[in-house]
């Protein structure tokens, strides 16, 4: 490689920091859109990405309003705040100053700029991922060179009449548009270029380092590419290559007072009053809180803030346990499901999958998968001769003729008769059982397929899954064993929604996590597994069965994964749990009814759980959940820290008990995975609610798809980046996900918190430029609460703890 | 034991060369690979989850839930030209990125395996 291209690579390596990636809309992965400036403090951080694009970083004073209004945000700590920073104006006052202050914030290249129009309709034809009946020419040769090809045609640029009046490579393409700019200007260049379409870029550094998907071995395209072409643009356009001295990546921003800043950090600190004064309430007679006594049946749910409803509403039905794990459980795996070509990525972005879990008909249900087969291929062959009809140009119009009423019909029933619709689907199902009724998961290892394109090796090692059942009961700290122990992944049922996956499992790469869980069951179902953790001091007892299911977010309908023809647990427990689990559903389904605009019939039980099932069937429903809505606490701890309190779907649950992770090995797990994760997640739902048109991706009802892999709005410009408005807001004016950073709290002695942090630069990153807030509720002697200050002090939590304890700066260890 | 024959003990002998050691982040790995794959190094091995302090502070390998955070390691054995190449790749990277890149003198038994025509 010429010397030359190294650098220029490592220089666009360094620009494209400032833009995070896009994951494809079927696997739409939770991530920090600023994910790049996490190497600055929060503050500087948001006022380099407004500049870079145009986006607000802090909550509007609309938001302000009404979360004072709410009396969310608590006067006296307000109050306090502003004093800090010499201001004494009614906080009324204040925000109609923050409101007339609020300027529209531009990027400083538009969308619909005459240089990104240009592009954005060609990268949209060269990334198309088989939504386009006719492809672009030569994607084959690479993106600059398939552009090349088309150039000559395209009106919309000047002065290409032939595909030579192009530098021939990428290489002499960026020595043409470089020239006279010296090195030290290239990553100013590169990042102003690489900013103008965060939505494209984003999905081009996925699809080039992370994807590695058939599209991309297919038709190859780099930032090296996207460069190579826009810079070639914009000299035939007549645009500037290089930024406006004004447009250069600002090097520092200021830190003067700021007053979304103040109210931001005043709401915090409401919220983290409020949700410490319930924590301190907890019961924890013991020194960790851990029951000895033994559950009917242990249920253990995903982390999500969504866990914590339905966890609530089982654990009132009988003596049920429930506890957090991250959905994937552990387990990090490739899946493929039954009948599927594609395998997709089932644990979190962070995480490389290690195992491939194919599925296969369990020996004793070949007939089933046979009669399942045949439909399905019936299915495909009336699916391939719908598609031949309706785009074949001979047959085209004869079908609309005489297929128009049955269609019509269609959509009336799907428009008028959702509910009816779930219920037929139910009724299909009933009768034509889904793979999850005959096959099972290749748990067993078998040989590694020399000329598989991903190398992974299918089923896992005993190793392997010894290792996988021990950390999911060390980092959930388990002691006792029920009789009964269901994992529960969970997964959103929704049509029509090109955001379904943002609804799904965040741990499972934005997949439905009941793979996962049918995994680890299996695995811990496995005598010579159960074996190996009793020499290591797991007992779990013979009588225990571990089953898997999934929890249906939309509709809170838990489902097991049972063989009905065998069930692993006598009927009667079985039928037990059933009923349990749906009175669950119409408990949980009631509350969370309420907050989405939705007047059902509050005496009747059943009328919720039809009112989700309408939103879980109707394709004109653009909410047919929250999502993880509202998210802002993390609380890593024992289930008694939370068991009686209403947590209102905000908080992420992990289970711990600090009394058996001697070496903090658990947690450490905990807090490098699941809580990084929590950030990501927490960022995203920040960053869309706080600016909506560069963050997130506007209403719904004006989006379309392009190529499969993202969504735009109208008819083109960049993709969007973030979750629609219908996820965040409740209406036009009223937030739903209140925009806070997420607050952590963990159960465990602070020394053992510190050590962690300090071996971990990532998490000392996070901490220390605020992304991320941490308290630690130390056990001994008496669970007070510490929190972490940025550049690694711990700091008594005055608000909740007496009044006679120092507010003074504390080190770990001391007095704690 | 008898002494081999003598054109065995030519065969035998040393070459000198320089090791390349390249150590940065989890999320870095794509780009030092692309780099090494370009710069015609014939070889080169990978060590996952690396522990060590850095600049930007500790980073802890052997963790079971994140691939991204620890660091990740290059051994490869290359010529001077090619070594150049390396250099002018990580020197701007490691101005924005926490890396290091060591290159020292070592032996290897095939010269031919390591160094192609440059």
């Amino acid at each position: 490689m010429p010397t030359d291209r190294s650098v220029l690579r490592a220089r666009i390596e360094n620009a494209a920091e400032y833009v995070g990636p896009l994951w494809p809309l079927q696997a739409f992965n939770a991530a920090n859109p600023l994910v790049g400036f996490e190497d600055q403090p929060f503050d500087r951080a948001v006022q380099q990405a407004e500049q870079l694009f145009g986006g607000q970083g802090y909550p509007g004073a609309r938001v302000f309003r009404q979360a004072w209004e709410n009396g969310e945000i608590d006067p006296d700590v307000l109050a306090r705040r502003l004093a800090e920073h010499g201001i004494t104006q009614r906080p009324e006052v204040l925000l109609d100053r923050m409101e007339r202050d609020e300027g529209d914030g531009e990027p400083s290249m538009p969308a619909d700029h005459p240089l990104n129009r240009v592009m954005t309709k060609w990268l949209a034809a060269f990334l198309d991922q088989g939504q386009a009946d006719w492809a672009m020419p030569s994607r084959e040769d690479g993106f600059y060179a398939a552009w090349r090809t088309v150039a000559p045609y395209d009106t919309a640029v000047p002065g290409i009449a032939r595909s030579s009046d192009v530098p021939a490579t990428v290489a002499a393409a960026f020595e043409e548009v470089l020239a006279g700019y010296p090195e030290e200007q290239w990553e100013s260049i590169f990042a102003h270029h690489l900013a103008a379409l965060p939505g494209w870029v984003g999905f081009i550094k996925w699809r080039a380092r992370r994807g590695n998907t058939p599209w991309q071995e297919a038709y190859p395209i780099s930032l090296v590419d996207y460069l190579a072409v826009r810079l070639t643009l914009a000299r035939r356009m007549g645009h500037a290559i290089a930024p406006d001295r004004a447009n250069e990546l600002p090097v520092n921003g200021t830190d003067r007072p700021y007053l979304p800043r103040i109210w931001l950090r005043a709401w915090e600190e409401s919220y983290r009053s409020a949700l410490l004064g319930d924590l301190r309430q907890a019961p924890l007679s013991t020194r960790n809180g851990a029951s000895t006594d033994r559950p009917d049946a242990q249920l253990v749910f995903c982390i999500d803030t969504r866990s914590e409803v339905i966890r609530r509403h089982v654990e009132a039905q009988g003596h049920y346990e429930t506890h957090g794990y991250a959905g994937f459980f552990g387990v990090p795996m490739q899946h493929q499901p039954y009948g599927a070509e594609e395998r997709v990525k089932s644990c979190p972005p962070i995480v490389a999958p290690k195992h491939r879990i194919a599925e296969r008909p369990a020996e004793q249900h070949r007939d089933r998968a046979e009669r399942y087969d045949g439909w399905m291929r019936l299915k495909a062959a009336g699916t391939q001769l719908l598609k031949t009809l309706k785009k074949n140009v001979a047959a085209a119009f004869g079908f609309v003729e005489g297929s128009g009423g049955f269609f019509g019909g269609a959509m009336a029933a799907r428009t008028l008769l959702p509910s009816g619709l779930f219920r037929l689907g139910k009724t299909i199902r009933d009768r034509l059982p889904g793979p999850e009724a005959f096959a099972e998961p290749t748990v067993d290892r078998e040989a590694v397929d020399p000329n598989d394109r991903d190398g992974l090796p299918v089923g896992l090692s005993h190793e392997a899954k010894v290792l996988y059942a021990e950390a999911a009961f060390q980092l959930m700290g388990w002691t006792t064993f029920a009789p009964l122990v269901v994992f529960a992944g969970h997964g959103s049922q929704t049509p029509n929604n090109p955001y379904k996956s943002s609804l799904d499992c965040g741990a499972c790469a934005a997949n439905p996590g009941g793979p996962n869980a049918r995994v680890l069951a299996t695995i811990c179902n496995d005598e010579a597994v159960r074996e190996d953790l009793r020499e290591r001091g797991l007992d779990i007892p013979d009588d225990t069965v571990f089953l898997a299911g999934q929890h249906n977010t939309t509709t809170d309908e838990i489902r097991l994964f049972v063989d009905e023809d065998d069930p692993p647990v006598p009927p009667g427990a079985l039928d037990r749990l059933r009923q349990d689990l749906r009175a669950a559903q119409a408990d949980a389904t009631a509350e969370r009814v309420e907050t989405m605009n939705a007047t059902v019939d509050s005496g009747r039980p059943e009328a919720s759980i039809q009112e989700a099932q309408r939103r879980a069937a109707d394709w004109a429903e653009t909410r047919p959940e929250w999502g993880l809505a509202g998210n802002a606490g993390f609380v890593v701890g024992p289930r008694a820290l939370t068991r009686d309190l209403d947590l209102d779907g905000r908080c992420f649950l992990h289970s711990y008990d600090w009394t058996m992770d001697e070496d903090g090995t658990a947690l450490e797990n905990i807090m490098t995975g699941p809580l990084v994760v929590g950030e990501w997640i927490n960022t995203q739902y920040y960053f869309s609610t706080v600016d909506n048109a560069a963050y997130g991706s506007g209403s719904k009802v004006t989006q379309n798809v392009v190529g499969k892999v993202g969504v735009v709005q109208g008819n083109g410009g960049d993709l969007m980046t973030g979750l629609p408005l219908q996820s965040l807001m409740a209406d036009d004016e009223t937030v739903m996900h209140r925009p806070l950073r997420l607050l952590a709290v963990i159960h465990a002695p602070v020394d053992r918190v510190d050590a962690i942090i300090e071996r971990h630069a990532i998490l000392a990153q996070l901490l220390d430029h605020e992304w991320l807030h941490l308290t630690v509720m130390a056990p001994e002697p008496d669970n007070a609460f510490v929190r972490y200050q940025p550049g690694g002090t711990w700091e008594a939590e005055s608000s909740i703890v007496s009044s006679s304890e120092a507010e003074t700066p504390v080190s770990p260890g001391t007095a704690l | 034991m008898s002494d081999p024959p003598t054109n065995r003990e030519a065969q035998h002998t040393l070459h000198p060369a320089k090791k390349i050691e390249i150590i940065v982040r989890g999320e870095k790995e794509a780009f030092v690979r692309d780099l090494l794959d370009e710069s015609q190094v014939s070889g080169y091995t990978i060590h996952h989850n690396v522990t060590g302090r850095g600049a930007h502070g500790f980073h802890e390998g052997r963790l079971l839930f994140n691939d991204r955070d620890s660091l990740v390691m290059f051994f490869a054995v290359a010529g001077q030209e090619t070594i150049q190449t390396l250099v002018d790749g990580l020197t701007p990277l490691f101005e924005k990125s926490s890396g290091v890149m060591f290159v020292s003198d070592t032996s290897v038994v095939r010269l031919d395996k390591f160094i192609q025509e440059e």
